[in-house]
């Protein structure tokens, strides 16, 4: 018997009402066995009114709590209240305060009070008087006690079962008095277990070979094959990044992108190797400070680290701290604990007992990252860690060793030479700051003009007597808007030493003065720009050194001198000038005279003594000394102990002594390419975020209502005490946490974790509410199956391809989806399980799947996100002018645009739109359960964008290139590509009758047909008929919309 | 599947079970409601009790200021500030409280009087800046509230605070919810539709698709973005080379062979899927329509303002936006983005200001010629405001202000809203609130109410919880600005 509830807020829930009586029934051991009559169940009808209606003032949090009741609790619920009565007398409904409240109609007596907003349904009132009246029943909640293995149920039908699972199933629909549905034909099924563990559906060929597989052992023979497959992995993950919120941006703010993807690469593999996931957990929450931690593990850990991050201008920095731990915590809740424990920042949580304590102390394993709150903007926030390639590392280590053995040589060739300290008592006094003029008459050593007589103009020496202030000539220069003179490649480039500063002379013309000068600096970037007057030239960010204004517009009618500071324009100490420009916006200026006061020594050496040497590495701070010798050329040299002496001696001799110069140079010509291409090769091995813990324990505190800036005690690291405590020899850190976890007593972390495997095959979990096992939430549909799966799962070593093994070989799984009047009626939800899941493709199996039929489907396991195109204008619909993820640029080739989905480059404030209309999330927090919804932008999606077009032209190439020779044919090729099956004779005929038409029309319209057939990245077959193919294309985008395709 | 969409469900399966095969699907779709049918108040989606009581407003257009408007510049008329130019925000004033980064290392907190004039306008007498000489216009329409503040002080967290009732990603947004609660009055639009136009400065704070998500809620909630350029609604178009017939003709065939997957398997999603793709089909036609101004006559185009006949420009959304309006869609959002002024006051508010005045002007007497301000609400305002001291350079001609979360200014028209008022009073500094502050969760409650509900009891259960958009903590109405 079924009742269905309908509570205030429009949820429906079906409540299994006790157990129908006298039905007889056959257990698994062949006993007969009679059951008792209609009992009220505590935990899955009574607890959840309570929690619903009552705990918000009657449960865990001390604060809220009213009349000192408590009702999440046996000693409470049964205590004495304070006037005296009781609020539940077991087997007198009468006298208990509860029923009685419940039933009154006095507002100021009945509860729930009616402010509260909640009402209780005439069914709920007589359920909770019922179950007073059979004694008050009282049980701990259910997913707080750790789960036990039952036995296997008794059964109508011994011979069903395929596995364990089905006895559980079988048995819930002898009570509803169901059957289960026959199985699934075998063509449904092969494409059905294809998806649930690949994502993409399966080849003719494969179906093929089941088919004709007549073994008993056929489909098991299949599963085995699919758990093998690269795409398991791929699979898998996907539904594993939704949870850990994946993404390749910050997420906040500036959105910019984020290096992360070997984490996402790290979870492929993880489900590809079959790491148990009591390992799998582990890894991602301490991976970091296992002993011997490896590369991978620390990888791992970036599924702390995933959480959105921000570095707006003017944030406070404790704020975004607390921010990013509060994600951690809330994210650990609802991944591993099925809870919201979130509600416990600000409060004690109102409905389960996780008090705010309880929260903070979980904050406190997750509040000690070695690294900076904010993003920096820059893809790797640290810490990180670099993942190189095998080739990568092997080239690195290669480089490394050649370098070793030319220092070595180097070291070898100085040790042969004496250098005679007395030089120094002899070297020169220290040089004094005086103008060194670099452009006077002509450009300077090795610098080129760069003219193109757009914006970049010939250099115009002009004599007197136009304006000079210098020399002979000046620069002479008239612009027609923003226009300029550019040299680069000086060489030897200016050597700028610490507050030196860069000067020119400039006369503006009176008649016509410009509206905006501005003097431009190349060092390895143009990124060094002062300007006077307006600010019309947009080149640089604005106040910043890569645009600073200094000031008005100078006099105009006489020589000026523009002074600028290189500190002001980022040109910092040893830094080298190479390039320079005087620009212009509008009128008629005379440039000369330009150069930088400075007293470092120019042309980097060779220094005949060590004094000379250390003048000139002070003045440029030391800036290309390895670190040690940077603070050591700052001080005075007298001030040097002997063995730095000796070093910076040693140093001196190998780099810049003009007496080994000779024998040194043509090793260091071997090795300075060498060194560039370590650092080359260095740029281009991946990282990825990682979680390192500090070298001291960061305190936390309770933080009242949550607030950063309202600090209440000092907590210590702790679980919730309502769970197991932490076993004795865990260390109290992330590692201990994590143990805790997977400890086989815990009541949780595998009920979750098996609810949501089963969610990726059934739809739906077990536990409908797969993000909340706590007291609000659904409570599981079969409890006992929940518990066997869990328990099970651990005793297997938390074999990950083992548990998907024994839920898709379950009779169960393998059910007809064939929905009959009877079983709408019964069991409209599918909870019970009486037919197989049906349900529509996630996002991304919808586009790998039209990929995939269509060939185009580019497989390659793991690498850096791709961006297959989009409709213009998302990114910068929304995002910050600085972003550099502002402007989204589509990637080319079908290696990049026909990867898999998961791939797609991930966006978080303008997620892919393919991905976005079909449900996918945001990625910008945890979800583990997707919604899956049906709407007319879906079927916009799917039947006009560029790539699903693609692909429907791709799979009429196919089909009419493999199809056959008549057309009848190609469609039964094509429809069976997409469906698994061969059409029947009615659908034959309606897709030759649409072909037919479309025929038509692309005959008579053979422009409108080349333009339907170039959609997408790649070329249509030019051997075939542009006509016959947009017609077929036509079909297959039809096919590819077929509802039995969208579904599986 | 909620028990009032499994009821809409059961009647369409009900007559497609009897009539599908034999009518044929163009006949189908022509019973499916109209939009003559929406606008006689019947929607379709909403929950069951919804509106809580009958609305003064069917719909509502909320004009989002993003970056924070600079209240004291255009509403919050402080002229004692003139005698206060550069000294330093008294102590007694900031109270300690808490400020950006990017000014709490600031040696002076020089006070910044706004440069710009302020008039008496219209029988309320509403003082309004000379930078919105259009708006100033309707004040004896508008009700302006000077009191509205936030708890966040940067961009990112107090635009999502504002738009979703959370600092942090992951909750729904308010069409979301009006869409949730309410349905749409017209299935061949999407309920909450949003438009983002070009602003003049081009540069300046972001924005995020999560403020028209539809975070917990089911997506098809979420906000539709309405594009000036490309499909006005994503994938709206038929691919190059395919007409409305051929793709009618690939629609027929497609429906008749889902249908038969309905008969074979009895899943209700397949009808619901034959359903959708009709309803994609009156949207190829009933968008463009929406997007056509050629038909509007010229009076009405010039209240708008010269930008109107600009695709992308404000005053062009906000036409759209009455033409929303009158189609029945639920809610319609416009993000004018640029106000996030730092420094450059001077330069750069009088062309935000330019960028929307006239539209502003446009959409609320266009709206009451229509007769649609009487059951439609408009919101204009941002995120935060502004802080009277100076951030940066201070002259008499120019100055910046920084982030200011305690007082900011918004204003309402049209249903639900008494027209004429001014609510609310800050201090001399449009510092710190004196009297009637109102919470943005305050505000967002008085939407909500305007529409019909009573925000405590339109929520939705997410981990056990009772969400909804106003927050657990003690907010309401603002009863005193309701008509």
């Amino acid at each position: 018997m079924i009742r269905i509830f309908l509570t205030q807020r429009g949820c429906w829930f079906v409540l299994g009402l006790g157990i129908l009586g006298a039905l007889l029934q056959v257990r698994a051991d062949g006993r007969v066995q009679k059951q008792s009559v209609e009992t009220v169940d505590f935990n899955k009808q009574i607890r959840p009114i309570l929690s619903d209606a009552c705990f918000a003032c009657h449960g865990p949090d001390e604060n809220t709590r009213k009349a000192k009741l408590r009702l999440d609790k046996r000693e409470g619920a049964f205590a004495r209240l304070r006037d005296g009565s009781l609020a539940l007398i077991p087997g007198n409904a009468k006298a208990s305060e509860l029923v009685q409240r419940v039933f009154a109609h006095d507002p100021t007596e009945m509860m729930p009070p009616p402010k509260s907003g909640k009402k209780l349904t005439e069914e709920q009132k007589d359920l909770l008087k019922k179950w007073v009246e059979q004694g008050a029943a009282w049980s701990a909640h259910w997913a707080y006690v750790a789960p036990k293995k039952p036995a296997l149920p008794a059964i109508s039908q011994p011979a069903w079962p395929k596995n364990a699972i089905d006895y559980f199933i079988l048995a819930r629909l002898d009570r509803e008095a169901l059957k289960p549905s026959s199985e699934a034909d075998k063509t449904t099924l092969i494409r059905r277990v294809t998806f649930d563990l690949t994502g993409l559906p399966p080849t003719v060929s494969e179906i093929d070979a089941f088919l004709a597989d007549a073994a008993p052992e056929a489909y098991e023979k299949a599963v085995e094959r699919l758990l093998a497959s690269p795409r398991f992995g791929e699979h898998m993950a996907r539904h594993w990044l939704d949870a850990a919120r994946y993404g390749d941006t910050h997420g906040m703010h500036l959105d910019n992108y984020r290096e992360m993807w070997p984490y996402r690469d790290w979870v492929i593999n993880a489900f590809n190797k079959n790491l148990p996931f009591d390992r799998f957990v582990t890894e991602q929450i301490a991976g970091d400070i296992l002993p011997g931690a490896t590369l991978e593990q620390q990888i791992a850990t970036g599924f702390l680290r995933c959480h959105v991050t921000t570095n707006e201008g003017g944030s406070i920095d404790e704020e975004v701290y607390v921010r990013n731990v509060v994600d951690r915590v809330d994210t650990n809740g609802m991944v591993f604990f099925g809870l919201s424990v979130g509600c416990a920042r600000c409060h004690d949580h109102r409905y389960d007992p996780i008090s705010s304590k309880d929260y903070y102390g979980m904050f406190a394993f997750f509040n000690n990252l070695d690294g900076p709150a904010m993003d920096g903007n820059v893809p790797q926030h640290p810490p990180v860690i670099k993942v190189p390639t095998p080739e990568q590392a092997s080239a690195y280590a290669k480089v490394e060793k050649e370098i070793g053995e030319l220092q070595a040589q180097i070291a070898q060739a100085v040790a042969k030479v004496k250098y005679d300290p007395s030089a120094d008592d002899k070297a020169p006094p220290p040089p004094k700051f005086a103008e060194l003029i670099w452009i006077e008459d002509s450009l300077p050593a090795g610098a080129k003009a760069v003219v193109d007589n757009g914006v970049n103009l010939a250099w115009n020496f002009v004599g007197k007597p136009e304006p000079v202030h210098s020399g002979d000539k000046a620069i002479k220069l008239t612009a027609q808007a923003l226009q300029q003179v550019v040299l680069q490649e000086a060489n030897p480039p200016l050597t700028v030493g610490a507050g030196d500063k860069l000067f020119a002379f400039v006369y503006l013309d009176p008649a016509n003065p410009p509206k905006q000068i501005m003097l431009q600096w190349h060092t390895s970037n143009w990124l060094h720009r002062a300007y006077w007057g307006e600010d019309l030239i947009p080149w640089g960010r604005a106040n910043s050194t890569e645009r600073r204004r200094i000031g008005d517009l100078p006099a105009t009618g006489q020589w000026v001198k523009l002074e600028v500071p290189a500190a002001q324009v980022g040109i910092k100490p040893g830094m080298a000038i190479n390039g320079w420009a005087c620009t212009q916006h509008g009128g008629t200026a005379f440039w000369d005279k330009n150069g930088i006061v400075t007293k470092t020594p120019q042309g980097n050496g060779p220094f005949d003594t060590l004094t000379a040497w250390l003048q000139y590495q002070k003045s440029v701070n030391g800036a290309a000394l390895p670190k040690p010798f940077q603070e050591l050329v700052k001080q005075d040299p007298k001030k040097h102990n002997d063995d730095q002496k000796k070093q910076l001696l040693k140093y001196f001799l190998e780099t810049a002594y003009s007496g080994t110069r000779d024998l040194v140079a043509p090793l260091k010509r071997k090795l300075d390419p060498l060194q560039k291409e370590k650092e080359s090769l260095d740029k281009q091995i991946p990282t990825t975020l990682i979680f390192k813990e500090r070298k001291d324990e960061r305190p936390a505190f309770l933080l009242k209502r949550g607030e950063y800036d309202q600090r209440g005690d000092k907590v210590e690291r702790g679980i919730p005490s309502f769970l197991p405590p932490l076993p004795d020899k865990a260390p109290r850190n992330r590692l201990g946490f994590a143990q805790w976890l997977v400890q086989p007593d815990h009541p949780l972390t595998a009920r979750v974790a098996v609810n949501r495997f089963w969610q990726q095959c059934f739809g739906t979990g077990l536990v409908k509410t797969s993000e909340d096992f706590g007291s609000q939430g659904e409570p599981p549909s079969h409890p006992e199956l929940l518990d066997w799966l869990a328990v099970s799962f651990m005793e297997d070593g938390w074999n990950v391809k083992n548990l998907m093994k024994r839920i898709v070989t379950s009779a169960t799984y393998r059910q007809s989806a064939k929905i009959t009047k009877d079983r709408l009626a019964k069991d409209p939800d599918n909870r019970l399980l009486s037919r197989g899941p049906r349900f529509r493709l996630d996002a991304e199996m919808l586009r790998d799947q039209a990929l995939f039929v269509s060939g185009l489907l580019v497989e390659k396991v793991g690498g850096p996100s791709v961006k297959p195109p989009q409709p213009p204008g998302l990114w910068e619909a929304v995002a910050f002018t600085g972003s550099n993820t502002g402007v989204f640029k589509a990637d080319s080739g079908k290696e990049k645009v026909h990867r898999r989905s998961m791939y797609i480059f991930w966006k978080r404030t303008a997620s892919p739109p393919q991905m976005n209309a079909l449900d996918a999330p945001s990625r910008e927090s945890c979800i583990v359960r997707r919604e899956r919804t049906n709407t007319p932008l879906q079927a916009l999606l799917l039947m006009n964008e560029q790539q699903f077009v693609e692909a429907a032209r791709a799979l009429a190439e196919r089909a009419l290139k493999n199809g056959g020779k008549s057309n009848d044919d190609r469609l039964r090729f094509l429809f069976r590509l997409a469906t698994a099956r061969l059409p029947e004779a009615e659908e034959q005929t309606e897709l030759q009758a649409l072909l037919q038409d479309q025929l038509r029309r692309f005959q008579a319209d053979a422009k409108a047909a080349q333009q339907l057939i170039n959609v997408g990245e790649t070329r249509p077959d030019d051997a075939l008929n542009p006509s016959e193919l947009a017609a077929w294309t036509l079909v297959a985008n039809l096919v590819l919309n077929l509802d039995e395709v969208v579904s599986r | 599947m909620h028990l009032h969409e499994q009821k809409t469900l059961l009647t369409r399966r009900h007559f497609f079970a009897r009539g599908a095969l034999g009518l044929g699907l163009p006949a189908l779709a022509s019973l499916w409601p109209s939009t003559a049918q929406a606008q006689e108040g019947r929607a379709v989606g909403g929950l069951p009790g919804m509106p809580h009581f009958t609305p003064k407003a069917k719909r509502a257009i909320y004009l989002f200021m993003n970056g924070g408007p600079s209240q004291m510049d255009l509403w919050d008329y402080k002229p004692h500030m003139n005698e206060w130019f550069d000294r330093d925000l008294p102590e007694s004033i900031r109270r300690g409280q808490r400020l950006t980064t990017m000014t709490s290392g600031q040696a002076r907190f020089p006070l910044a009087p706004s440069k710009f004039r302020f008039a008496r306008h219209g029988q309320s007498g509403t003082w309004v800046s000379e930078l919105l000489p259009w708006t100033a216009r309707l004040v004896d329409d508008l009700c302006v509230v000077k009191t509205v503040y936030t708890e966040a002080i940067n961009h990112d967290p107090a635009v999502t605070y504002i738009c979703t009732g959370s600092q942090i990603p992951g909750r729904a947004s308010l069409g979301s919810w009006l869409s949730y609660g309410l349905g749409t009055m017209n299935e061949n639009l999407p309920a909450f539709v949003v438009m983002t136009p070009t602003w003049t400065r081009n540069n300046d704070q972001a924005l995020y698709q999560r403020l028209w998500g539809s975070g917990f809620l089911p997506a098809r909630h979420q906000g539709v973005a309405l594009r000036s350029s490309g499909d006005p609604v994503l994938y709206l178009n038929n691919p190059p080379g395919v007409d409305a017939d051929a793709r009618r003709r690939m629609l027929d065939s497609l429906g008749r062979l889902n249908q038969r997957t309905f008969e074979q398997m009895g899943d209700p999603e397949t009808q619901a899927r034959i359903a959708q793709y009709e309803m994609a089909f009156r949207m190829q036609t009933s968008v463009p329509d929406l997007m056509d101004f050629s038909r509007e006559p010229r009076n009405v185009l010039d209240l708008y303002g010269p930008e109107v006949n600009r695709p992308g420009t404000f005053s062009a959304s906000c036409l759209l936006a009455r033409r929303l309006a009158e189609r029945g869609v639920r809610f319609i959002q416009i993000f004018h983005r640029g106000w996030d002024q730092h420094g450059n006051v001077a330069g750069d508010l009088p062309i935000q200001c330019r960028d929307v005045d006239h539209g502003c002007y446009g959409l609320i007497t266009d709206l009451k010629r229509l007769g649609l301000l009487e059951d439609t609400l408009v919101i204009w305002g941002g995120e935060f405001g502004r802080t009277i001291y100076c951030q940066g350079a201070l002259t008499r001609e120019n100055y910046g202000r920084d982030h200011h979360p305690r007082c900011f200014s918004i204003w309402m028209a049209g249903a639900g809203i008494k027209p004429g008022l001014v609510y609310g009073e800050t201090d001399d500094f449009s510092y710190n609130i004196v009297e009637n502050p109102v919470h943005i969760n305050d505000m967002n409650a008085t939407i909500l109410h305007c529409l019909g509900i009573d925000h405590r009891r339109l929520t939705y259960r997410v981990q056990g919880l009772d969400m909804r958009l106003t927050g657990v903590e003690d907010h309401g109405p603002v009863r005193a600005i309701l008509a």
